[in-house]
């Protein structure tokens, strides 16, 4: 099962591959992504489709370790989604 | 005009006139550190870097030429540990900048703020595969608390401020600025820096009540202290809540001096070597307030079993680090010496706190090992005791670490500087060449093994090259002595590459870098040891064979609850 999280970020160099990232290093795998520029262009959003990787991790975990990272502005963690 | 006004009218024929004088990069990039306040850069020259060495020279900035960038990164860490202020370390590209990855790793575990500049091959040259280039903004992105590539030269002023504010503020890390070689020679007109202050999180009033209330409540409250104390400069408010309360207190690794380690309260480090009266608290206490730790493996052993009967109250600076690991019946998120100081209620705990002393005087520590060898325990505790409060410990990793960490004394954190998160060999002598400079009034011991020194041994070099009273501890069991322990005691005495019989002669190989060195063997040089290590002026090493047979006790093993410590025979 996945989970779709929502992130809300300042585009600037690395952030994409700095979230990708810790999402994998905190134990989820990414299992799809879409992200749109908004139109004032100072900041996007993410979309990405995760799922734990042992029943250990935990999305309210994961939220906190985005959350930190600097130019990230807002986080969704919506309910969890049924596989495909 | 009236003064005021004078000042005013100064004022505005000051901006008026005030035009950006056109620099290369790489000066504005050295007036912006001078503009923040650093005194030492840890650095290592090389080609993508050569524009900032060019600028260097007539600055206010001393240069501390390492002779390896690890070197660099290692110091500066420790020298943000003792200012509380980034360290900063710089290093070229390629090479240079991929040496410096164990340091700032160190500094992320650690939650250390420093600042890592790197030289980068010329922007037009960036992804060629040009000579000495290597992306080390990607490779450092797990390990950093952010990172900056140089694109325009007037933005480097703004990139140095906001790269330190990063460092330094909330719970505090490393940020890299890789910077273009193109970068650093272009002429520009500074751009603004922008500043930038991390607020912390108010505290939240709601939380601060419903941890009054289970404080209130508790018979059996332990705390439980890590290096976020130390972070915040919150010790003063760590005693006072532990002393109003009468708080049998355990601390981490970094967490050793918060609380001053012969305090009362005090029941020693918790965890894998920790002491058997903060294991057996922690095991039995029915509040755990968790002041600055993160419930690190090593702290809490089996996590499943690790105060299995104890409500959490969790205070820390990070948010993310609450419920993290265990999940808090309170979390409290921000400013820790804020909220220490709003925790008013009163346990009645009184025949816990009785019972912990008792536990913690009939479990102590014995020194009276057999034999006429140097027994390390015993040598570093006199040590400890003769260097006084001013002295600060810098630890290597390996068994000695653990005995440095059991049996000296600290009043304050910042006299223990260890490599705790990452577990660093090579750390001791370059985090003791950034403690001197931090503290040049502080008597700086490194306390090293015969493994961990060689991992940065050219560093003898630098300490004799600025001439830093360093007392260098080795404590040489010639072997890899935590391994070792490790294979005799979980792998059936399959002794695999831990032989280190073959070493050189370190007391030669210091007089060879130019430092002062002697070699004891025996218990009864250890006095006179302490009496000359301490009373020599300059740079020092005392070389002590010790018994390589010597195990650290007491020892959670592995995936197992803190309470099933093996412990020593004799």
């Amino acid at each position: 099962m996945s989970a779709r999280v929502g992130i809300e970020f300042v585009p600037i160099e690395g952030a994409l591959v700095r979230l990708l990232g810790l999402i994998e290093r905190r134990g989820f795998e990414v299992r799809g992504v879409r992200m749109a520029e908004r139109p004032c262009g100072r900041s996007a959003t993410l979309s990405v489709d995760v799922s734990p990787r042992d029943p250990g991790r935990r999305l309210d975990v994961l939220e906190q370790q985005l959350r930190r990272l600097h130019g990230v502005q807002d986080i969704t963690m919506p309910t969890a989604k049924a596989p495909a | 005009m009236s003064p005021f006004g004078a000042a005013i009218a100064a004022r505005i024929l000051d901006e008026a006139e005030w035009r950006p004088e056109p620099v290369s990069g790489a000066r504005l990039l050295v007036r912006a550190l001078e503009r923040e306040g650093v005194r030492h850069v840890f650095g290592y020259p090389g080609g993508a870097i050569m524009p900032v060495y060019d600028a260097l020279p007539g600055s206010s900035l001393q240069h501390i030429l390492v002779r390896h960038e690890q070197g660099a990164a290692l110091a500066a860490d420790a020298y943000g540990r003792v200012t509380g202020e980034p360290g900063v370390c710089l290093a070229t590209s390629g090479p240079g900048a991929t040496n410096l990855v164990t340091g700032i790793a160190n500094a992320f575990m650690d939650s250390v703020p420093m600042v890592a500049i790197t030289g980068q091959v010329a922007s037009p040259l960036m992804g060629t595969d040009a000579f000495q280039e290597v992306d080390i903004f990607g490779i450092t992105l797990p390990i950093v608390k952010h990172s900056f590539v140089v694109r325009r030269s007037a933005d480097i002023p703004a990139v140095v401020a906001e790269a330190f504010a990063l460092a330094r503020g909330g719970r505090p890390g490393p940020v890299l600025i890789d910077l273009p070689k193109d970068m650093g020679v272009m002429v520009a007109g500074p751009a603004e820096p922008a500043a930038r202050v991390e607020l912390a999180p108010p505290v939240d009033g709601q939380a601060l009540a419903q941890a009054n209330a289970l404080i209130a409540a508790a018979r059996r409250p332990v705390l439980y202290v890590g290096g976020g104390v130390a972070i915040a400069r919150a010790e003063r408010s760590l005693r006072g809540f532990a002393e109003r309360n009468g708080l049998p207190t355990v601390a981490t690794l970094k967490g050793l001096g918060a609380i001053p380690t012969d305090h009362p309260l005090f029941l020693g480090m918790l965890g894998m070597h920790g002491s058997h009266a903060a294991n057996i608290a922690v095991d039995e206490c029915d509040l755990l307030i968790c002041v600055g730790a993160r419930f690190d493996d090593r702290a809490t052993g089996k996590l499943d079993s690790f105060a299995p009967n104890a409500r959490v109250i969790h205070l820390d600076r990070d948010p993310a680090e609450i419920g993290k690991l265990r999940r808090a019946c309170v979390g409290v998120a921000g400013d820790i010496g804020a909220a220490l100081d709003r925790l008013s209620a009163r346990p009645d705990a009184v025949a816990w706190r009785e019972r912990c002393g008792r536990n913690m005087r009939s479990t102590a520590p014995r020194y009276d090992a057999p034999g006429n060898g140097v027994y390390a325990p015993a040598l570093l505790r006199d040590l400890s005791k003769a260097a006084g409060d001013r002295a600060i410990f810098t630890c290597d990793v390996g068994q000695h670490q653990m005995w440095v960490a059991q049996h000296c004394r600290f009043s304050r954190p910042q006299a223990h500087l260890t490599s705790a998160g990452l577990g660093t060999m090579g750390y001791g002598v370059p985090a003791g060449i950034g403690a001197l400079l931090a503290d040049p009034d502080a008597t700086v011991i490194t306390v090293t093994g015969d493994g961990s020194i060689m991992m940065n041994i050219q560093e003898l070099a630098t300490v004799r090259r600025y001439r830093l009273p360093l007392k260098i501890l080795l404590l040489d069991n010639s072997q890899l002595g935590m391994v070792r322990q490790w294979q005799e005691l979980f792998f059936a005495e399959n002794f695999s590459e831990v032989d280190l019989s073959d070493n050189p002669d370190f007391a030669e190989v210091a007089r060879a870098f130019g430092i002062e060195a002697f070699t004891i063997d025996h218990r009864d040089e250890v006095s006179g040891a302490i009496e000359r290590l301490l009373r020599t002026e300059g740079p020092i090493l005392c070389h002590v064979r010790i018994d390589s047979r010597e195990n650290v006790w007491p020892l959670v093993p592995p995936n197992s609850s803190n309470v099933q410590m093996l412990e020593r025979t004799w």
